[in-house]
């Protein structure tokens, strides 16, 4: 009977947390709901640039380039018929292609070397089976190459075998972006770890704030007439330095296990900082709307959930484009900074780019940082700071 | 004398609930004003609108005559009713960094930090965690972090709140050596502490302000003479208009209530037989009997007919 006693005591003090108990009851259903929402209704899109390096046959005194023609080919293949969409796009240099591959504006670059129509005539011509070479570009970690590679190959192939009915045709030889193609499973997985040690930093950071708030010495600071801004800048600056800390050791221990890394590690750094004083923002947040170290392990997992799950960091995702600023990909989950830090860490450490390249992700780190600190800012003092 | 704090007409309203209404009260620089009620009369929300935690909802407060300046509320100190300390840091640690927090320089304050721990005998326990100290401790600890900036006007919300009699005694002296150079306000619902603190008690109830005077002020203005309660066998009520008739042949004035009756007048000794015999003759046998001077708790009772502390 006693049981029951601590039932009915149970049920009735999480009925009186009416919202703690909406937001555990509901979390599980909204995220399920909400990553249908990104995963089903917004299928990837799958983009390939072709370049035709091909410099063409004589024959019979007629220049042919079968690399044109095969394009041309590609170009014909109905979208409709595809189960994924295709986009197929022709590009003249290969330099920007690549560039536009860095840039995740593309997935796959396709180089028709230039013996091209000299093999494909020697496979129409005589009983030689050479295969024709054809070089592919891209980030060999990701999925999304790997889905235009493989269906670029397949449409290589079949184009060449009907036309000359040679088994096996192609042979694909892979250039990977940075040092993508080197990379084990083991350094795939630390960029995102870095930046999910980061994430980490949310709950404590919240609740190093909001113990103030739960142990009432906050309102000696208010009889101190201290600002809301020196009081969470002065908390933000402890929890930075043991972020720092924090993240200096994972990547040091990842190192001593193996780690291979490309780029700058100062550019590492400067990335790891930016989006550990954005997580802190968002602390200030969640902060503003709890009073409690409980209420801050419970709502947190709201944003911490996000924050992991529909940012890149635990699992890859496609966002969609909602528009450009300066050539840089404005997406839903953009509002969301580590979504940046992925980008930028996997540029640096995969892609081997340097600081110009990561300029669009610092900039979007640093202006959702600032919009945060001020939500932040002025939420926390109206809660909490207000008279 | 100029006040150095003054409250005209100040109302907070918590919705529907009216906590402090229409309250006006001068308070003079270097004196010991007690706020006396009963849990709930509004105190506490009265001495936050004083040091700016809360707004009023109507009426103004003057500090030297400066309307809600904030710089002279800087020159406040506040013992809450709670212990509020930072159970991490060490007595020293919190004394220098609300010090620092105020706009002292760091040796400033730790010089004043010793000082006031030594004054309120916390010097042993300057480095140990506030955590780590006896409930006492901790409120000596808050008073501390009340005064560490110096301020010119002290508030303490029940500061004898979870002391033992030794230290009551040793908070009680050292609120007492402050009033050299401190207007302190003392808000408590314990009748004593206000009346050994208080060169003057303003008594406050459901929101009102009720009276304010010296405590010997408040006691003889309910009436001269010492005072005798008497607790009989069964309740009065029945029989209260008789018994009022007769007594007040004999007495000045007579309170009655439940089991209790309460006769206030000047050589009541000498009356004490006739007034058993009025009892006796009505039906009642007195079960005990307590001749004392009148008290705060008899003015609160006077004035708003309950008791101060089972309000």
């Amino acid at each position: 009977m006693k049981i029951l006693s601590i039932i009915n005591k149970s049920i009735k003090e999480n009925i009186r947390h009416l919202w703690l108990l909406i937001l555990t009851i509901f979390l599980t259903p909204f995220f399920v709901g909400l990553y249908w929402a990104i995963s089903e209704a917004e299928k990837p899109n799958y983009e390939v640039l072709l370049v035709n390096q091909d410099a063409g046959v004589e024959y019979q005194s007629k220049k042919y380039n079968y690399g044109s023609l095969i394009i041309e080919e590609i170009k014909k293949i109905d979208k409709d018929s595809l189960q994924f969409p295709m986009t197929i796009k022709v590009t003249k240099n290969r330099t920007d292609a690549i560039e536009k591959l860095k840039d995740n504006k593309a997935d796959a670059l396709v180089v028709i070397p230039d013996d091209f129509s000299e093999r494909f005539h020697n496979l129409l011509t005589s009983n030689e089976e050479e295969s024709i070479t054809i070089g592919f570009v891209g980030d060999l970690t990701s999925i999304k190459y790997m889905v235009t590679a493989i269906w670029a190959a397949e449409t290589f192939s079949e184009i060449i075998y009907t036309a000359t009915d040679k088994k096996n045709p192609v042979k694909i030889t892979e250039t990977s972006l940075g040092i993508s193609g080197k990379m084990d499973d083991f350094d795939l997985y630390v960029p995102g770890l870095l930046i999910l040690s980061i994430i980490m930093l949310l709950l404590p950071a919240s609740i190093s704030i909001i113990n103030e708030v739960e142990n009432k010495t906050i309102i000696r600071l208010k009889l101190s007439k201290i600002t809301a801004l020196e009081f969470l800048t002065g908390i933000s600056v402890v929890q930075l330095i043991i972020g720092i800390i924090s993240i200096a050791l994972a990547l040091l221990v990842a190192v001593g296990l193996g780690f291979e890394y490309a780029g700058s590690l100062f550019n590492v750094f400067i990335i790891a900082i930016l989006s550990s004083v954005s997580i802190i923002a968002i602390s200030l947040i969640l902060a503003a709307f709890t009073k409690t170290a409980t209420e801050v392990l419970i709502v947190g997992n709201f944003p911490f959930f996000l924050l992991m799950f529909f940012t890149g960091v635990a699992i890859p995702i496609n966002p969609k484009e909602l528009f450009s600023i300066a050539g840089y990909p404005i997406t839903l989950q953009g509002l969301m900074s580590p979504t940046h830090s992925v980008s930028a860490m996997k540029k640096i450490m995969i892609m081997n780019m340097g600081f110009i390249d990561i300029l669009s992700e610092i900039t979007a780190l640093l202006v959702l940082t600032t919009i945060y600190f001020a939500i932040g800012v002025w939420l926390f003092w109206r809660r909490h700071m207000k008279v | 004398m100029k006040p150095i704090i003054q409250l005209e007409n100040v109302t907070k309203k918590f919705n529907t609930l009216t906590a402090v209404d229409n309250i006006s009260l001068d308070f003079q620089k270097g004196e010991i004003l007690g706020l006396l009620g009963p849990n709930g009369a509004g105190k506490t929300t009265l001495i936050s609108m004083i040091c700016g935690l809360l707004d009023t909802t109507s009426g103004e407060i003057f500090f030297k005559h400066n309307k809600n300046e904030k710089a002279t509320r800087a020159e406040i100190g506040v013992c809450p009713q709670e212990n509020i300390y930072w159970p991490k840091l060490t007595c020293k640690e919190q004394l220098i960094f609300m010090g620092e927090m105020y706009g002292m320089s760091l040796k400033k304050a730790k010089e004043r930090s010793q000082k006031i721990l030594d004054l309120l005998g916390l010097a042993e326990k300057s480095n140990i965690q506030a955590k780590k100290i006896s409930g006492g401790m901790k409120r000596r600890l808050s008073i501390c972090l009340a005064l560490i900036h110096d301020p010119e006007i002290l508030i303490l919300d029940e500061p004898e709140a979870g002391l033992d009699p030794q230290s009551r005694i040793l908070v009680r002296n050292f609120i007492k050596s402050l009033t050299n150079d401190k207007t302190i306000i003392l808000t408590t619902h314990n009748m004593d502490e206000a009346d050994r603190m208080s060169d003057r008690v303003a008594i406050i109830n459901k929101g009102k302000l009720l009276m304010t005077d010296t405590p010997d002020n408040l006691k003889r203005s309910i009436g001269e003479g010492d005072l005798l309660e008497i607790i009989v066998d069964k309740d009065v009520s029945e029989r209260r208009a008789d018994l009022l008739e007769s007594l007040s042949k004999k007495v000045d004035e007579i309170n009655i209530k439940g089991y209790s009756i309460i006769i206030m007048s000047k050589n009541i000794v000498e009356k004490i037989s006739g007034i058993t015999e009025i009892i006796k003759r009505n039906g009642f046998i007195v079960k005990k009997m307590t001749l004392r001077e009148n008290t705060l708790e008899d003015v609160f009772m006077h004035l708003t007919g309950n008791k101060l502390m089972t309000d």
